[in-house]
């Protein structure tokens, strides 16, 4: 009796994962959408071939939206709001939205198939994202585990980006690594240097990405990445400027201090630097410099853990303890952190300590 | 072993190179199943758990977390440090949220035990009951955890 309910079960799960074959072959190559339309924010008007994804077909036509897992559906990053068209919400959506986002039809690119004409709305600011190739000219040793990497852009020749923002470099295969991933780094050269792109990368431990820049990618080899992207940038104000980073959150800070230099800025500004000994400080004359060019402004390096025979002098500690002396007008402070999420939790309490509010602080939650 | 499509992918991203350099697996030739099942089977035996576990691996993490570059010391003796790093980290099994990035280690000097695990590793536990496989440099062994947390 056993035996026959097993054999049952065995054969009734073989009919179902053949019939799922079938299901999945006959999709893929009978399946036949036609030209479908795609309206972007009802002014952009794209004519595709339908059956594939939303994200796959508008990478096609140059739109990238973010996506770190290549559209597998696993990184929840490509979020779009889809206004008709987009079919039914998908179980492989639901984890990666909220109720409120599922409620205004904000939906998983990757995951929605276009079968229809469609109607999307992204921001304005997608569509100066693009794919850039370029070409590795200087790799720098800053620390023993961070690197600095300075690209020459081959094509598109130049980039268009705010100081803050970041990109998606695109790895290669290597060793055991058999699919490229996508990792994002925050740009540390100035937006005025339209031809170069820099970044400041540190080595995660298991890390895909940074292990390929540490150890394989080397001066002279052709890269790609994408962006820009996001919401990470100076505010145009006359507010003070206080800058918090740590690790390898060097980078934007490092493309904003450029920026406001070459522009004159007038702001009061201070930036502290986070680090645990001096072995982990980096770019130190580079920064101080600033305090030349720059109308008023302080680096502060700060270390939590200095060794005994760093023979440090500076400030110890944590950098919460100082920001009260900076701080003069909490409502007129804006503060830019970059650093771990761990950082950046513990630095968003002490600031909100010292009476700057939630809307006055800026950082990007990768 | 007879396997869904979903059940193939996720064997498939927990090998070396996939999702993470390493992988989910270490050097254990078993399918994940069997892992899992061997340690829950484990788990039952000692008595607690994998929601049991994840909790307290959750509530080390947060204690951790709020102690930026320095340890915390929920008891004598014990020490919990999270190595934050910016990223996130996709998991294996599909239909799971991306995990933070970064390591907590975890030291108990009275009963001489070291380990570490990662916010992947609770949601997985959670989830699941996989504490990745033999070898692996997160992998938990619920004998460990027993005496770390729950033996008294």
């Amino acid at each position: 009796m056993l035996i026959l309910i097993l054999q049952t079960t065995g054969l009734t799960a073989l009919i179902a994962g053949l019939l799922s074959l079938i299901l999945v072959i006959a999709e893929r190559y009978l399946a036949d959408y036609g030209e479908c339309k795609i309206d972007i924010n009802g002014k952009r008007k794209e004519v595709v071939k339908g059956g594939s994804s939303l994200l796959a077909t508008l990478n096609e036509k140059k739109i990238y939206l973010a996506s770190a897992c290549g559209g597998r559906g696993s990184c929840g990053f490509c979020k779009c709001l889809v206004l008709d068209g987009g079919g039914p919400l998908l179980p492989t959506e639901k984890p990666f939205l909220t109720t409120d986002e599922i409620s205004q039809n904000i939906r998983l690119a990757c995951q929605v198939k276009i079968k229809q004409d469609i109607k999307i709305q992204i921001p304005e600011a997608i569509f100066n994202i693009r794919k850039y190739k370029a070409v590795v000219e200087k790799i720098v040793d800053f620390t023993y585990d961070i690197k600095e990497l300075t690209f020459r852009l081959l094509e598109p020749a130049t980039i268009d980006f705010k100081a803050g923002q970041y990109v998606q470099l695109h790895t290669r295969s290597y060793e055991k690594i058999k699919n490229p991933v996508s990792r994002a780094y925050s740009i540390s050269s100035n937006p005025s240097q339209s031809n170069l792109l820099q970044l400041i990368i540190r080595r995660v431990p298991e890390g895909i990405c940074t292990t390929w820049v540490h150890d394989y990618l080397k001066e002279g080899e052709e890269i790609e990445f994408t962006g820009p992207f996001g919401d990470f940038y100076i505010r145009e104000t006359e507010a003070d400027m206080l800058f918090i980073a740590g690790g390898s959150g060097k980078a934007p800070i490092k493309s904003m201090l450029e920026w406001l230099a070459e522009n004159k800025s007038q702001r009061r500004m201070v930036y502290f630097f986070g680090a645990r000994a001096v072995q982990d400080l980096y770019l130190t004359e580079y920064f101080h410099d600033f305090e030349k060019k720059l109308a008023d402004f302080n680096y502060v390096p700060v270390l939590s853990q200095p060794l005994e025979n760093d023979k440090w002098e500076g400030r110890t500690g944590y950098i919460t303890q100082y920001l009260t002396e900076f701080v003069r007008d909490c409502a007129n402070t804006e503060a830019y952190l970059c650093g771990s999420p761990a950082m950046i939790n513990a630095m968003v309490k002490g600031l909100k300590e010292c009476g700057i509010k939630d809307e006055k602080i800026y950082y990007d939650s990768f | 072993m007879k396997q869904t499509p979903d059940e193939k992918s996720i064997q498939q991203k927990m090998q070396p190179g996939n999702l993470t350099l390493k992988g989910f697996l270490g050097n254990d030739q078993r399918h994940y199943h069997e892992i899992i099942a061997e340690d829950l089977k484990k788990l039952s035996q000692l008595g607690i758990t994998k929601e049991q576990v994840a909790d307290k691996l959750q509530e080390l993490t947060e204690m951790a977390y709020e102690n930026f570059e320095g340890l915390a010391e929920p008891e004598p003796g014990i020490s919990v440090e999270y190595i934050s790093v910016r990223g996130k980290v996709l998991s294996p099994f599909s239909g799971q949220k991306p995990a933070h990035k970064g390591v907590i280690h975890y030291h108990d000097s009275i009963r001489n035990l070291s380990f570490c695990w990662t916010p992947l590793n609770i949601k997985m536990i959670r989830d699941y009951g996989f504490f990745e496989g033999k070898g692996s440099d997160n992998r938990l062994d619920p004998e460990i955890i027993y005496l770390a947390f729950f033996k008294d």
